[in-house]
């Protein structure tokens, strides 16, 4: 697999990698409440170092997904403030979200893969809406996909997959750019116990090349085999955040 | 971020061949509306041509003969200048003439190649005081028989209908042709919210692994401002074909003696035809602008 190449890519908006910060996830008395007044996320105070595994459990509606969808921006938090790599996300102007964006991966419950595209094209698209070369395309994509298992698959459609197959595609493509963060919400959620350990198995090996990942989920079984640090979210309050902890 | 040229290419024809029908009807709006606007400036260039020499208050135009000595005009001038009932004098001579001959006649190249300025009368264009037609009769008349004097010639009231006539017309046909670009700026608008929402699930994953918002912003920009464009050339190309049925319809000269040909020349064609291409750019650009930034929440 090839390198991490963090530092380069901090260094792209805005960081040279002299500062280059060992914490990479910083909530500093968050609160988030939706319009009809939901409080998703209260006073939450969190920091992920880089490199790390962390589960975020919780019933369902306890703010997981807040958790995650404020750390790409796709939410806004109105109190406090949120640090990734070190640099205060909530004062990042809209055009340079997306440069936040290319430092973290996401992959979802319904893997969001397009129809219309096959296996290649699916994770290609990725490195083509960012502007990369045909060549680093070319030599990505087959790579990425040898990684998740998937290199014989590369002209199916996602349609003509299993679900486990579909998740990989969906990991690939959230990795192929090599981001810092991998952020994962629900990843197993549609997939049998089998399928589910193989994608764990997965993002374990993303996590030891580096890559800090933040995995918001449902199964029991997972946490409790991993042994990972757990963040468990009750009505938007953090209520336990344990290293190497279990489910409940 | 550069966005590729050939990215470009696909993505925006992509996506006018997703909707061929919604696309179909923004781009006959749009030509229609801009073929309205265009016929109502040619009408006004016909007009204002046909009626050149009648144009800011001159009421009788006094032309020479075409060997009038200098003696002649000079005393004609000087006549007009000293007289209390005339308010404005304007003399056009040989070659002015010719010039306005040759723009009102550039599409017809044989016919200036068949006239020089020397066949052509010099003139004292003359606005009165007194504009009552009896009035401006008496004064007129005053200068017919003096020598070097051809004939002089009045504005009719005939001259003052088309003029008054044109210029509702044009009015009119403008009010209408906004309506419709305004129809066709929305049905542009609506094309691209429909490009949009076909193409949602590219856009959330183009978020997703940090595409620029204009990356994501530009095929759709550039939709809108295909279809108006498109829209302008079919106008113009209408334009173009029915131009000569234009000239042959309007009486001509020979027909109307005080004025000359409903001649519209080849250079403000050319103005009109800029005019609209420029009209569907901004109208394809602002219904695309709006969809864009009311609808892409990136």
């Amino acid at each position: 697999m090839a390198p991490i190449r963090g530092p380069a890519r901090l260094a792209s908006w805005g960081f040279s990698p002299a500062e280059r910060p060992l914490i990479m996830i910083t909530l500093e008395n968050v609160t988030k409440t939706y319009k009809n007044s939901t409080v998703a996320l209260r006073d939450a105070n969190v920091e992920i170092a880089k490199g790390e595994f962390v589960f975020l459990v919780g019933a369902s509606g306890s703010g997981k997904s807040t958790f995650i969808r404020l750390l790409n921006k796709e939410e806004t938090p109105e109190q406090g403030h949120i640090y990734v790599a070190g640099k205060d996300i909530g004062r990042l102007s809209g055009w340079k979200v997306p440069y936040l964006r290319r430092n973290i991966g996401c992959i979802f419950q319904d893997f969001k893969l397009l129809p219309t595209k096959t296996v290649f094209e699916n994770v290609a698209f990725a490195l083509e809406v960012i502007g990369r070369p045909r060549s680093v395309i070319d030599s990505q994509v087959p790579a990425i996909l040898d990684l998740v298992g998937l290199g014989h698959k590369s002209d199916s459609f996602p349609t003509e997959l299993s679900g486990g197959e579909q998740q990989r595609v969906s990991v690939a493509r959230a990795f192929v750019n090599r981001p810092l963060i991998l952020l994962a919400d629900e990843p197993t959620g549609n997939l049998d116990p089998a399928t589910s350990v193989g994608i764990m198995k997965l993002l374990d090996r993303i996590n030891k090349t580096g890559t800090t990942v933040v995995m918001a989920t449902h199964d029991r079984g997972i946490v409790d085999t991993m042994r990972r640090r757990v963040i468990e979210i009750d009505r938007g309050s953090i209520v336990r955040d344990q290293a190497r902890g279990v489910y409940e | 971020m550069p966005v590729k040229f050939d990215y470009l290419v696909r993505e925006t024809t992509s996506n006018l061949g997703r909707n061929v029908t919604i696309t179909l009807a923004s781009i006959m709006t749009v030509a229609v509306s801009l073929a309205l606007v265009g016929a109502s400036l040619m009408l006004r260039s016909g007009v204002e041509n046909a009626t050149k020499r009648w144009q800011g208050g001159i009421e009788f135009v006094v032309f020479l003969r075409t060997d009038a000595t200098q003696q002649q005009i000079d005393s004609l001038q000087n006549d007009l200048d000293q007289s209390p009932e005339v308010s404005k004098v304007v003399f056009v001579d040989q070659q002015q003439a010719y010039s306005e001959f040759k723009s009102l006649f550039a599409d017809s190249p044989e016919l200036i190649d068949s006239v020089t300025a020397k066949d052509l009368p010099p003139s004292f264009r003359i606005e009165p005081v007194n504009k009552d037609v009896d009035a401006v009769e008496s004064l007129g008349l005053t200068f017919q028989g003096r020598s070097g004097v051809d004939q002089v010639v009045f504005a009719s009231k005939t001259i003052r209908l088309i003029q008054q006539l044109s210029s509702r017309l044009t009015v009119g046909i403008f009010v209408i042709a906004a309506f419709l670009l305004g129809a066709a700026g929305l049905l542009i608008l609506n094309t691209i919210r429909m490009a949009m929402f076909a193409r949602r699930r590219e856009i959330e994953v183009m978020k997703l692994v940090g595409a620029t918002n204009w990356f994501i912003r530009v095929p759709f920009m550039l939709e809108g401002l295909v279809q108006g464009l498109i829209g302008a050339f079919v106008a113009i190309g209408a334009l173009a074909a029915f131009k000569p049925f234009f000239q042959k319809w309007l009486p001509s000269a020979q027909d109307i003696p005080l004025v000359g040909g409903f001649q519209v020349s080849g250079s403000e064609m050319t103005v009109i035809f800029i005019t609209l291409g420029i009209v569907g750019i901004a109208i394809g650009a602002i219904g695309a602008g709006i969809a864009v930034s009311r609808f892409l929440d990136v």
